[in-house]
């Protein structure tokens, strides 16, 4: 695990667990690619393999560095654990907005996010796939425009109103988005107003996440790990990994 | 949600214990088309972790008397609140929201020198799990024929402690001194003592170190024997002091066992689990299996298994615990094997109990747990164990404390036992507030219950496919015997050798350089 000596850059540099949650197929992943690797996967598979992705976010005093969790495909089968969410400080809820039906699930990770999660989780709501409506892209820079039923003419396969779902975001303090994966439209934003939106007060350096509720001994609670990787017997690791 | 059915695998598993959840997860690294599958709709099995309201849910399930098809029974939560509502107000210490809490079934040590540490670190799910140590271990002495005179002091486990030590005289720290050196190359002086395995443990630290019987307590609480010590031979206790003594500082100064945070061993099965995910095993909660039929295909035995919910999968390997499989593999001898009944009870308290938790080092961790050995005034009962753990465990709130006893008693006459313990327990630790000089610690929840695991048990491989892992033991320390049963189980479904058996390469993927900067 890294450590606090290494931070000697100018800008304080914070980490942060963000978490992934929507149903199955409505994009996560490759919003996540496409904000990390700028690439995005057409017919991407179900998630496996890609766990654990990181992407620094620089802001103008300080830098963030999200740990990116990606549910596995976990979600398939409802069967996330607990420790997914913990202690994480942001989660991206993602829906896809040609499918009624993922907004739906999508509320329902909101309400788990908030028993379950840290008090103080910036959570963004974000509907995907806006490439699927065409002439969505450019006109959304403007946001939610006047032409209602304009709009719905041209949408054919969009089946969430932007205007239903930002009022949900709104009612319950969440970050609202619509973003396309696959042209990278928002996707950058959606980050930085995440990054924006933690509060300084839950940042505590490279080892912050993990903290959670317990953020107020965040000092004390770092000196009672113990490292495995310290380890001088043949209990040690064998892969240098952790530097 | 996904259908299951038609559905093929190389492996279904059925339950999400430790034992499954670290042999899903080497599956799932060896290529395996790997369900994994749990009734409950938590994960963890045996090994699980609950908040309040989890664990009224598991209590009320489990608080049936009958043994015979269940792990757990006899389970009952006492509470001193009739309303566990979250707060500020009030003077009395109260209960935080259920899911402050997150209370194990299985509080394990686990020593430096285990095999599942090396495991968690060569299979790389080491990097999402937290490991703290456990200090000081502590006697309550019963000074007989009074159970209400006691005294709690610490157990030297190590040279400094020996000659800081106050209760010893010159003469007993000199052969304490000696002892301990000799326990650590005990397996070359067999001349010592292979002539004694079978003598009582007290005895030989009698006539053989000349250790007298005030000393004895002490270093019987090393060994972690549930038996009374009269019971305990010497071939059981000098292995299980030396792997005390072998594990003292191989993570830092001052601990030789560490725990995982956040809810004991079943942290560790959730992160092996969504590490298996991760590798493609796919996970379903709340399903259990209904029935299974066996069939041989292209001469390998399969079987089609109906899950509930009337959804039929297939597989060539079925994976459990031998109480998961047995209700629907007809045909399945009844249980044997010997049985050992324990009882247990977890405890939250009202306070940090932090003289329990004093540093044990210059520089190394701050302990998150503690050991408690409580042995009885009468020799010949078991003493009872408790495990101590600080808020920091993740398990309770700040100032309050977690403590999970345990005796090898069953429940009629070991929940007593127990209750009684933690109370001397907590008669005997002074806590102060800065606010309001000494407050007494008192209980505010617990729960108690009832463990049968069988004697001994080993993973049995038969030639239908069908695998069945053994319960967890009774111990309070983790057997690395678990792991050896998983490894034993991936081999004959993987046909590799035991060499690669979880050695995985960090899998982080893109970003990974940044990772560790």
């Amino acid at each position: 695990m890294a450590d606090s000596t290494t931070a000697s850059a100018p800008k304080p540099s914070s980490s942060v667990k963000l978490v992934l949650l929507g149903e199955a197929a409505v994009g996560k992943s490759s919003l996540v690619l496409r904000f990390v690797n700028n690439d995005f996967q057409p017919n991407k598979e179900p998630t496996i393999g890609a766990a654990f992705l990181t992407q620094k976010c620089q802001l103008p005093n300080r830098i963030i560095k999200f740990e990116i969790w990606d549910t596995a495909g976990q979600e398939r089968f409802a069967s996330l654990a607990p420790m997914y969410y913990r202690n994480a400080q942001a989660a991206l809820v993602v829906y896809d907005i040609t499918k009624p039906s993922s907004l739906v699930k999508a509320k329902h990770w909101v309400a788990e996010l908030q028993r379950q999660a840290s008090p103080g989780i910036v959570i963004a709501l974000v509907g995907n796939k806006l490439d699927l409506c065409e002439d969505d892209g450019p006109e959304q820079d403007q946001q939610d425009g006047e032409g209602v039923d304009e709009q719905q003419e041209d949408e054919v396969a969009r089946k969430v109103s932007t205007e239903e779902a930002k009022a949900y975001a709104e009612e319950e303090s969440l970050l609202f988005f619509e973003t396309s994966a696959k042209t990278g439209h928002n996707v950058g934003e959606v980050f930085t107003a995440i990054a924006n939106g933690i509060p300084e007060a839950s940042l505590k350096g490279p080892k912050g996440a993990g903290a959670g509720t317990q953020s107020a001994i965040s000092a004390a609670q770092d000196s009672t790990r113990v490292n495995l990787n310290a380890g001088n017997g043949n209990a040690g690791p064998k892969e240098g990994c952790a530097c | 949600m996904e259908t299951l059915d038609r559905t093929e695998w190389d492996v279904v598993i059925v339950g999400t214990g430790l034992a499954q959840s670290l042999l899903a997860l080497s599956l799932s690294r060896s290529g395996k088309r790997v369900l994994h599958l749990d009734a409950n709709d938590y994960y963890g099995g045996e090994e699980a972790a609950f908040s309040l309201d989890e664990a009224r849910a598991w209590a009320a399930k489990h608080a049936a008397v009958d043994v015979s098809s269940s792990t757990h029974s006899h389970a009952a939560i006492t509470t001193k609140q009739d309303d566990p509502t979250p707060g500020e107000g009030g003077d009395r210490p109260r209960l935080a929201s259920s899911r402050a809490y997150s209370l194990t079934l299985s509080p394990h040590l686990i020593y430096a020198r285990s095999d599942l540490v090396s495991t968690v670190v060569s299979s790389q799910i080491h990097n999402q799990l937290d490991f703290q140590a456990v200090g000081s271990w502590f006697v309550l002495h019963p000074r007989p024929p009074a159970f209400s005179i006691t005294r709690l002091s610490r157990v030297p486990s190590g040279r400094e402690d020996v000659f800081s030590d106050t209760a010893l005289d010159l003469r007993a720290k000199r052969s304490l001194m000696k002892f301990l050196r000799f326990v650590g190359h005990y397996e070359e002086q067999g001349d010592v003592w292979e002539a004694e395995k079978e003598t009582p443990f007290p005895t030989f630290l009698e006539q053989k170190f000349a250790l007298p019987p005030s000393s004895h307590a002490p270093i019987l609480a090393l060994t972690l024997s549930q038996k009374p010590g009269s019971s305990t031979s010497t071939a059981v206790a000098l292995p299980r002091i030396a792997r005390h003594l072998r594990s003292l500082g191989v993570f830092g100064p001052g601990f030789s066992a560490v725990l995982p945070k956040w809810g004991g061993l079943a942290e560790i099965v959730q992160v092996a689990c969504r590490a298996c995910a991760v590798g493609g095993g796919v996970y379903v909660l709340n399903k259990g299996i209904r029935s299974v039929e066996k069939e041989r295909r292209d001469e390998e035995p399969s079987a089609h298994i109906q899950l509930d919910g009337g959804e039929n999968v297939s597989t060539r390997w079925l994976v459990g615990l031998d109480n998961d499989l047995r209700a629907v593999l007809q045909g399945r001898p009844a249980r044997a094997d010997e049985t050992v009944a324990t009882s247990r009870s977890i405890s939250i308290v009202s306070s940090p109990l932090a003289s329990l938790f004093p540093r044990t080092s210059e520089g190394g961790p701050i302990p998150a747990g503690a050991v408690i050995s409580v042995p009885s005034a009468n020799a010949d009962e078991p003493p009872v164990f408790v495990l101590a753990h600080t808020s920091e465990a993740g398990e309770c709130p700040m100032n309050q404390s977690v403590l999970y006893a345990s005796v090898a008693l069953p429940a009629e006459q070991g929940h007593e036992r127990l209750r009684q313990a933690v109370t001397v327990l907590l008669d005997n630790v002074t806590e102060r507030d800065p606010q309001e000089g000494q407050v007494k610690p008192e209980v505010l929840w617990e729960m108690a219950y009832q463990q049968t695991t069988p004697v001994s048990g080993d993973v049995q491989i038969g030639d239908d496919g069908v695998i069945t892992l053994p319960a967890m033991a009774q111990d309070l320390v983790f057997d690395d015997g678990v792991l050896g049963g998983v490894k034993q189980a991936w081999q004959c479904i993987t046909g590799e050798g035991p060499d690669v058996f979880m050695q995985f390469d960090a899998r982080e993927g893109v970003g990974d350089d940044e990772l560790n900067d």
